[in-house]
């Protein structure tokens, strides 16, 4: 642990930082994306088409990206973080206006050969910003609450225009994220308190603004039965199939509920009831196991880390994925109001593939570079 | 530092305030962790409750307590009650059930405060200023709640407050919820029927002696409304329409108008989706009419396949012209113009048939008339009067003349099934109707277009479907033929409107021997941006008939049939047909 240790590692050879790819962790996330390919496979009536096979391909593409952004020196990283947080909130303001200027809510950049979700893209580049802004930060500084006040923008701006798209659900993601940054960082407790008793106490407010739609899904989480045809439809045949699944489940592409159409949005946000259903108890721990593997192997990763920039984007992105495998799977079993979050690695879905692999690879570059010396600012 | 001793390491301090910002990270980190691990263990805990607790657990009870199932089954008083209604396997659609409806007798109690109070704390939904006020009236028979759950009547008989009685009453149930709505109907609160086959039965359902047996199969009929309102969805329609019929028997094996309703709650919020657009709507069909101008051409001049039609100018008649949508500007062979949905092509056919030959051939086929279907909610098509030489030329291409699509669809199934007129029904054979006869579709068999013109259409139809404006309605194997109809919908002042348009395609497969036609008619779609902006039939109705029809090949086991393209049903039309580019079209097997 002496300070020379620092200049041997930013100087590994290609060779050495292949080595020190995690390659555990890869073997989990692999696991995972199998757990989906499986489920999307039986969700088109055992068919590669029309979901696995593109969902596949992605992920491959997603691997190889992966890769590469793990072997990228973590300074590099560290030196654009400003720069590719500027580019995400310069697009979502593109989208913003497209949006006004278009129909209805625009959530996409059209580039012809891809469709980009800027929102996506900034819950990584705001927990990238976060990260670099922090890296070098004292405990004094901490304590200074005009020291915290550029953070707090850094989240909010990004939040604000995401919600006014509206993109409930992803805006509190970042949201969220991006708190937990600011909070490994070192921000003093009381703030936290403060922001999730005055959120509370909001309630009421936000009740008001809510669109008719979002406040009929949070009545529906109340009491799903109250509209067993309507709103609370989705929540009741997700857990009807998860009733009829038991301790074995029904079986590989023997799942009814799903097959049959009872299950709605089967290949995006309902996925882990169609995977339930067909392995039972035992799937749906296993997988739970693995993402809770992946999310000990991350902080097992940042806990390592030796530099703030590296430990607090591991942390930050750490907690957005588990974030949404948790809202996710609590959702479809009715312990949260419907969001419309996807499950990660595994609903179907381009960019939120690409957007989790990017996650992962710089995860693994904060492993790799986990020794290198980062200039403090 | 005011942090507690457990975010900071006792041992070296190496620079200062850096070294405790790195403790208090990892205490963080770790809080952080943990808060996670019991999150994840909650889900989890959460998964056992739905598949063991709620799921696998009371599923084994029951398995150990075999008899419990049977004992529990309440046996219910058949008698009096109004017959079941079911589809053609015997699927239960409509069933009377006996409870308790509670009533009062005010003169009979003393203490109307105290009656009413109880009568809250048992039945919530009732309030107690209701309830308090019809307890005080003067008369000796008040309803209280109709419809009673057993527990809740017993815990009233166990008030016992006299005055308080009961009746015995029935309570209709729809399995099948909206599934069936305009189809089998429904019923008032004292058990009459008020709509669909509930209404046009009554009396029969009423004696309550056998279950009414419906031609409808309940796993079409979901096919065909899941299509239905997914194309309506998808084109942000105002409503809908689909059938799926069997050719030959006329029997309706699943029809669908939307938007629908729950039967067990009509009120006057939801009384326009009472309303039935496929019997009881009438509907300008547009170019599907040209299957009848075309058939009639064929029947009545007997000419042959290359007869062509000048379709390079408009037709111009006082104010109005006929123009073409897929305009061709040539001279067009008769599948020319139902491949490219001509309109002038289809005038031109009707001025050659004559327009007494042509309305006779219409009133043949059924379409001048009501339609006949065992529903009460029928509309008479709406026929110009008089009939002028240009309501000849417009219905030719399905204008000026409005009729229900179910009679549009009977009426394609009478052309293509080898030419036997069709009746299309709701019932199965053997029923006896309100007015004391059986039922017997074997009618006497009335033709109304020879052998061969029925098989030169299902040649043209299935054309319009391998190379013309219904590619996506063609499921392979099974030889789809059909034809699409956009009508633009009648606007203010007596012209058309360009955007509220009424798509609609009727597809009948397979064509070398047909067996079923399906249709959907989306009313007033819109484009979108998957549909380039198109609000057409070919981009609306015939891929959700081509989902129908891939959807009905497991449910009925049909077989598909590898077919050598030379032996497809439109490759004998294709030396008639040139490309859009005007050349001959030789292209081969289907796109």
């Amino acid at each position: 642990m002496s300070s020379f240790s620092f200049d041997v590692q930013s100087n590994m050879t290609f060779a050495q930082k292949f080595q020190q790819i995690s390659w555990g962790l890869v073997f989990l996330i692999c696991m995972v994306a199998s757990v989906g390919f499986l489920a999307l496979y039986s969700a088109a009536g055992g068919n590669l088409e029309p979901w696995a096979s593109k969902q596949m391909v992605r992920f491959g593409v997603g691997l190889v990206g992966m890769f590469i952004i793990a072997m990228i020196d973590i300074r590099l990283w560290h030196r654009f973080a400003y720069g590719i947080y500027a580019i995400g909130f310069i697009l979502l303001v593109i989208v913003e206006v497209m949006g006004k200027i278009g129909m209805g809510a625009q959530r996409w950049i059209d580039l012809g050969f891809i469709q980009l979700q800027p929102s996506e893209f900034m819950k990584i580049a705001v927990i990238m910003a976060l990260a670099r802004y922090f890296h070098a930060a004292t405990l004094e500084d901490m304590r200074r609450i005009f020291f915290l006040i550029p953070p707090a923008l850094i989240i909010l701006a990004p939040v604000g225009l995401v919600m006014v798209q509206p993109d409930l659900g992803t805006g509190g993601m970042i949201l969220m994220g991006g708190a937990a940054v600011v909070f490994l960082a070192g921000a003093p407790v009381w703030i936290f308190i403060t922001g999730i008793v005055g959120g509370i106490a909001s309630l009421p407010v936000a009740w008001m603004v809510l669109h008719e739609y979002q406040r009929e899904r949070v009545r529906t989480f109340l009491n799903p039965e109250h509209d067993p045809m309507g709103a609370g439809y989705h929540i009741i045949q997700s857990k009807i199939a998860l009733g009829s699944a038991g301790i074995e489940g029904k079986g590989f592409l023997k799942g009814s509920q799903a097959h049959l159409n009872f299950l709605p949005e089967k290949q995006t946000d309902f996925i882990f009831t169609l995977w339930a259903e067909e392995w039972g108890l035992m799937g749906g721990v296993f997988l739970l196991a693995l993402m809770a593997l992946i999310f000990a192997y991350c902080g097992w990763i940042s806990l390592r880390c030796r530099h703030g920039f590296g430990r607090l984007l591991a942390f930050g992105l750490m907690v957005n994925f588990s974030l949404y495998a948790l809202i996710n799977i609590a959702m479809v079993m009715g312990l949260l109001p419907v969001v419309g979050i996807p499950l990660p690695l595994i609903s179907y879905g381009g960019t939120a593939m690409l957007s989790l692999l990017t996650g992962f690879g710089l995860i693994m570059s904060c492993n790799i570079h986990r020794d290198s010396k980062l200039p403090r600012m | 530092m005011s942090l507690p001793p457990l975010f900071r390491r006792p041992s070296t301090t190496l620079i200062g305030s850096r070294r405790s910002t790195l403790d208090v990270a990892r205490g963080r980190l770790v809080f952080v962790g943990i808060v996670f691990a019991l999150a994840y263990i909650l889900v989890a805990a959460r998964v056992m409750d739905l598949t063991l607790i709620q799921g696998e657990l009371p599923r084994l009870a029951r398995m150990t307590s075999p008899d419990q199932g049977v004992t529990n089954e309440p046996v219910i008083a058949v008698a009096k009650l109004r017959g079941d209604v079911v589809d053609r396997n015997g699927v239960l659609l409509a069933r009377s059930l006996k409870t308790a409806s509670l009533y009062a007798d005010p003169a009979l109690i003393t203490d109307p405060d105290q009656v009413a109070k109880d009568l809250v704390r048992v039945l919530p939904d009732l309030k107690y200023g209701d309830v308090l006020q019809k307890l005080q009236r003067k008369t000796r028979f008040i309803w209280l709640r109709r419809n009673l759950a057993p527990q809740d009547q017993y815990a009233i008989l166990n008030l016992g407050h006299p005055g308080l009685n009961f009746q015995d009453e029935a309570h209709r149930i729809y399995p099948q919820g909206p599934l069936t709505a305009h189809m089998v109907g429904f019923t008032d609160i004292d058990g009459h029927g008020l709509g669909g086959v509930e209404r046009s039965f009554d009396d029969l359902l009423a004696m309550g002696n056998r279950p009414l047996q419906l031609t409808l199969d309940v796993r079409l009929q979901h096919i065909a409304r899941r299509e239905l309102k997914a194309a309506i969805r998808e084109f942000s329609g105002i409503g809908g329409a689909a059938v799926i019929m069997d050719v030959n028997t006329g029997e309706i094996l699943a029809a669908v108008s939307a938007p629908d309703f729950d039967p067990h709650n009509v009120t006057q919020k939801n009384s326009d989706s009472l309303f039935n657009r496929l019997t009881l709507g009438v509907y300008e069909m547009g170019s599907t009419f040209k299957i009848f101008s075309t058939a009639a051409l064929l029947e009545i001049k007997n000419v042959g396949m290359g007869q062509t039609f000048d379709a390079r100018e408009p037709i111009k008649i006082g104010r109005f012209s006929i123009t073409d949508y897929h305009g061709q500007n040539r001279v067009l062979t008769i599948p020319e113009v139902m491949m490219y949905s001509s309109n002038i092509g289809a005038a031109k056919m009707a001025e050659m048939i004559g327009t007494q030959s042509f309305k006779n051939f219409l009133k043949d086929v059924g379409l001048m008339d009501t339609v006949q279907v065992e529903l009460q909610e029928r509309s008479r098509p709406l026929i110009p009067n008089p009939w002028r030489e240009i309501t000849t030329l417009t219905a030719s291409y399905g204008h000026g003349i409005a009729v229900t699509p179910l009679q549009t669809v009977s009426a394609v199934a009478s052309v293509i099934n080898g030419g036997m007129l069709v009746h299309p029904t709701l019932v199965m054979d053997g029923t006896v109707n309100d007015s004391g006869k059986t039922k017997n579709t074997k009618r006497n068999a009335v033709r109304v277009v020879s052998e061969k013109t029925s098989h030169r259409m299902r040649q043209i139809l299935r054309l319009v479907v391998s190379d013309g404006t219904a590619k996506s309605a063609d499921i392979a194997g099974f030889q789809v033929g059909g034809k699409t109809g956009t009508a633009e919908k009648p606007g203010g002042h007596g012209g058309y409107d360009r955007k509220r348009l009424l798509s609609s395609f009727i597809g009948v497969f397979p064509m070398n021997k047909p067996q079923y036609v399906v249709m959907v008619m989306v009313d007033e779609p819109k484009g979108t941006k998957a549909s380039y902006g198109y609000a057409t039939a070919g981009w609306v109705a015939a891929p959700a008939v081509g989902k129908i029809i891939t959807a009905m090949v497991p449910v009925l086991g049909l077989v598909p049939q590898d077919i050598d393209p030379e032996k497809d049903m439109a490759a004998q039309m294709r030396p008639y047909v040139k490309d859009k580019t005007g050349k001959q079209l030789v292209s081969v097997g289907v796109e």
